[in-house]
């Protein structure tokens, strides 16, 4: 039996008195789209920060494919893809630009970089924006080549923050048929998001994560025990009172 | 209306104080220049009296005060929320309050009545007799809005553009016009005083021309009153107020269209050429093509090479033209390379969260290298014609253009030193820097302010002990035929500018090695 695509043990980081994380343990299948979510401020981004290699953790231990992050960097690094949650680009670049140099950073010739970059433009409907600088792309455009750039060196695992915050529904779509094709030919990807829609319709896999520990993981059967996602979601990291009662002006029947 | 957006302009003064600590010294330093300003300005123009060409100058400091706010609103677009019409698009205000309302929060702060104050400095210096004194006070009060009217026409018809990215960019290129014009003023000014040069005689007559646009008519309107022409004076006013109307009315007409016209931020141009240079040379070339395009399209870059040939031939100003002129080029040379490593000096800060993508690639020494030298070798393509070009015209105004090759050697070295401190800065001690909204160039966050300015010291000291060999080598070989000497110290400035840059990428790429993540961490930090 392989390595587990992702496995993480006893992750922890602290940012001065604030735990942000405080022991994760995951384990993702290679071949799943999994899905990280949570409440604002639940660890998330700290998470997978510290899965790509971006962020030091104060203790644990994560391996994709079997490579330790942080015994062997540049092994692991080599196999994955990363979106960060804030979409800032190299902003003066062209968005070809922007991909053939993703590329070529990563090793690939020119040549090669450059013609993934031309089939990636075409996949996320970014062909008639191509040579436009990304200081000019809207949210959506920006997350698209940055999942482009993301993915042009091929890695086996992808990693993104928040993938479709901001982004408009026909954006999304191009997104989400892209990760089910990259997952069905046997990558793995692994994502954070608000949005449980999505998270119940693409995921096989996924994990609750709040005040930096995973309060319940497995399949979205397993998660959502008989319930809608949204439901067991809000079941599982609680809701506040809201104090509506003082809102008592709000709506056409009040003057 | 009126009332209400004065009051929302107090309210951004007021909340600027209870902003950051940098926040609140900029607006304190901001308050206290403005006083500064008010009283330099009144005492400059009240110590005209008597002077045969008090009218011209009052003529040419009324101008200068009108480009002032004619230009600062154009850098400072953003930074005072009230400036952008399309901020009030969303409410239900009808145009003709707005303009009130707008042109009132315009008046409104230390800088509007430090104008006033300091221009009612004509009461003394130009005005004579109480009608004179009293045309004076109408004056002011005219040239102060038209200042405000001019400003607020010219940002409004303006509006569309300088919210887009190009229209921020060329916003941010009038940066150096300004810097240039600052340090000729502060630089050269003195200096021509104090040789006798320039005397307030040498004003005289410019107004022939000056007088008949508004600030000049305001003015001349201050003498014609004061020399017993109340005629003139009264048309020359009603000219002003004129004047102030019909721009009124153009930028009420401008505003009516800002605030039903879309947002241009979206609408842009294709670039040219459709690939990556220096694809054959690995991810060191990969690296410099990045920093190669930024160099060409990143306003900023432009700024810093612009900023870097003003500071050289200012540096120069005061010796170039004396026998001791090698001093000239030297510290022109010093200048020049140092400050090419200080304007790079924190390339990752300055990357801002697009650092992700270069820190989940690079790997290990032998990949930071590349990054180093691959940026390195991108800078130095332009630095080394620029600094080379700027020490030949030096030495050419010296009238010994030979000894341009002295200059450019300790270009070649300051460059290189340059270079090295700043691929170790931007390793050992990088910060994350934020561009407010509205300032033409990223500064660093509250916190690391005193990081900034000891690596801009640091550089200098650096560069100027490693420039010690070179600039020794030309003293000590001045007697020495030039037609050896000359080659023999550029080739080993350029060899010694090399070995003290591939130090530097050595060192820099060690240090990173151990640190990518938390470099990662300072750059995501970054507001840019």
């Amino acid at each position: 039996m392989g390595h587990p695509a992702i496995e993480v043990r006893g992750l922890h980081k602290s940012f001065g008195d604030k735990q942000a994380v405080a022991g994760i343990d995951l384990e993702i299948a290679a071949g799943s789209l999994a899905g990280l979510v949570g409440p604002n401020g639940a660890g998330k981004t700290t998470s997978l920060s510290m899965m790509t290699g971006l962020l030091r953790p104060d203790s644990g231990r994560i391996l994709i494919e079997g490579l330790d992050v942080w015994a062997d960097p540049p092994a692991a690094k080599a196999i994955i893809g990363v979106v960060p949650a804030e979409v800032r680009l190299f902003e003066r670049l062209s968005g070809e630009e922007l991909l053939e140099y993703s590329g070529r950073l990563r090793g690939l010739p020119a040549g090669e970089a450059r013609d993934r970059a031309a089939q990636l433009l075409g996949v996320l409907d970014l062909a008639s924006d191509a040579r436009r600088l990304v200081a000019d792309y809207s949210t959506g455009m920006r997350k698209k080549v940055a999942l482009g750039c993301a993915l042009i060196h091929n890695p086996s695992v992808l990693f993104l923050d928040e993938p479709l915050e901001g982004v408009d529904p026909v954006s999304a779509d191009v997104i989400r048929r892209l990760l089910t094709r990259y997952v069905g030919s046997g990558s793995t990807v692994l994502f954070s998001s608000h949005v449980m829609e999505l998270v119940e319709q693409v995921c096989d896999h996924v994990s609750v994560i709040d005040k930096g520990e995973i309060v319940a993981t497995g399949t979205i059967d397993e998660v959502r025990g008989g319930k809608t996602l949204q439901r067991a979601f809000i079941d599982l990291v609680g809701s506040k009172a809201t104090g509506e009662e003082g809102l008592s002006w709000l709506g056409s029947s009040s003057s | 209306m009126a009332w209400l957006l004065v009051q929302l302009k107090l309210r951004l003064l007021r909340n600027a104080l209870r902003a950051s600590n940098g926040a609140k010294v900029g607006f304190i330093a901001s308050t206290v220049l403005a006083a500064v300003a008010a009283v330099v300005i009144f005492i400059v123009l009240a110590r005209l009296r008597g002077h045969s060409a008090a009218v011209d100058l009052t003529t040419v400091i009324f101008t200068v005060v009108a480009f002032g706010w004619l230009i600062l609103p154009l850098i400072m677009f953003g930074l005072d929320s009230t400036l952008d019409p399309a901020t009030l698009a969303l409410y239900p205000l009808r145009t003709r309050p707005l303009a009130g309302g707008l042109l009132a929060a315009s008046a409104t702060g230390a800088w509007p009545a430090a104008n006033v104050i300091g221009l009612l400095g004509v009461t003394i210096g130009l005005a004579s007799g109480g009608f004179g004194v009293f045309i004076a006070v109408i004056a002011v009060l005219l040239q102060v809005m038209f200042c405000i009217t001019l400003a607020r026409f010219v940002t409004t018809a303006l509006a569309g553009m300088l919210r887009s990215r190009r229209g921020k960019d060329f916003a941010v290129l009038l940066i150096l016009p300004i810097f240039a014009l600052y340090e000729g003023f502060i630089q050269i000014v003195p200096r021509l005083t104090a040789e006798g040069k320039l005397t307030a005689a040498s004003f005289a007559g410019v107004d022939t021309w000056l007088r008949w646009i508004p600030p000049g008519l305001a003015a001349h309107a201050i003498q014609d009153a004061s020399d017993g022409h109340p005629g003139p004076a009264l048309l020359r006013l009603a000219m002003l107020a004129a004047i102030i109307v019909a721009l009124g009315w153009l930028w009420v007409r401008s505003l009516s269209r800002a605030l039903v016209t879309t947002d241009t931020s979206t609408q842009s141009a294709a670039v040219h050429g459709t690939a990556l240079p220096f694809g054959r040379y690995g991810l060191r070339g990969t690296v410099a093509a990045r920093f190669w395009i930024y160099q060409r399209r990143e306003p900023l870059s432009l700024i810093y090479w612009g900023i870097i040939a003003i500071i050289m031939v200012v540096a120069s100003v005061s010796t170039v033209l004396t026998p001791r002129y090698m001093i000239a080029l030297i510290i022109s040379g010093f200048f020049g390379g140092a400050f090419v490593g200080v304007f790079h000096a924190n390339a990752i800060g300055m990357s801002g969260p697009a650092f992700a993508l270069e820190a989940t690639a690079l790997n290990g020494r032998r990949g930071l290298r590349a990054y180093f030298s691959g940026q390195d070798l991108a800078i130095a393509v332009i630095a080394v014609p620029l600094l080379t070009v700027v020490s030949f015209g030096l030495a050419a105004v010296a009238k010994h253009p030979v000894d341009g090759f002295l200059g450019m050697a300790v270009d070649l070295v300051a460059i290189g030193a340059g270079l090295a401190l700043a691929n170790i800065f931007t390793a050992a001690s990088p910060y994350p820097v934020e561009k407010r909204s509205g300032t033409p160039t990223p500064r660093a966050v509250d916190g690391y302010m005193g990081l900034s300015v000891g690596v801009t010291f640091m550089s200098l000291i650096a560069v100027l002990v490693a420039a010690v060999p070179i600039i020794l080598s030309v003293n000590l070989t001045a007697t020495a035929p030039a037609a050896t000497r000359m080659p023999l110290l550029v080739l080993g400035a350029a060899v010694y500018g090399l070995a003290l840059t591939c130090v530097g990428v050595a060192i820099a790429a060690q240090v990173a090695e151990r640190k990518v993540p938390e470099l990662y961490q300072i750059a995501v930090r970054s507001k840019l």
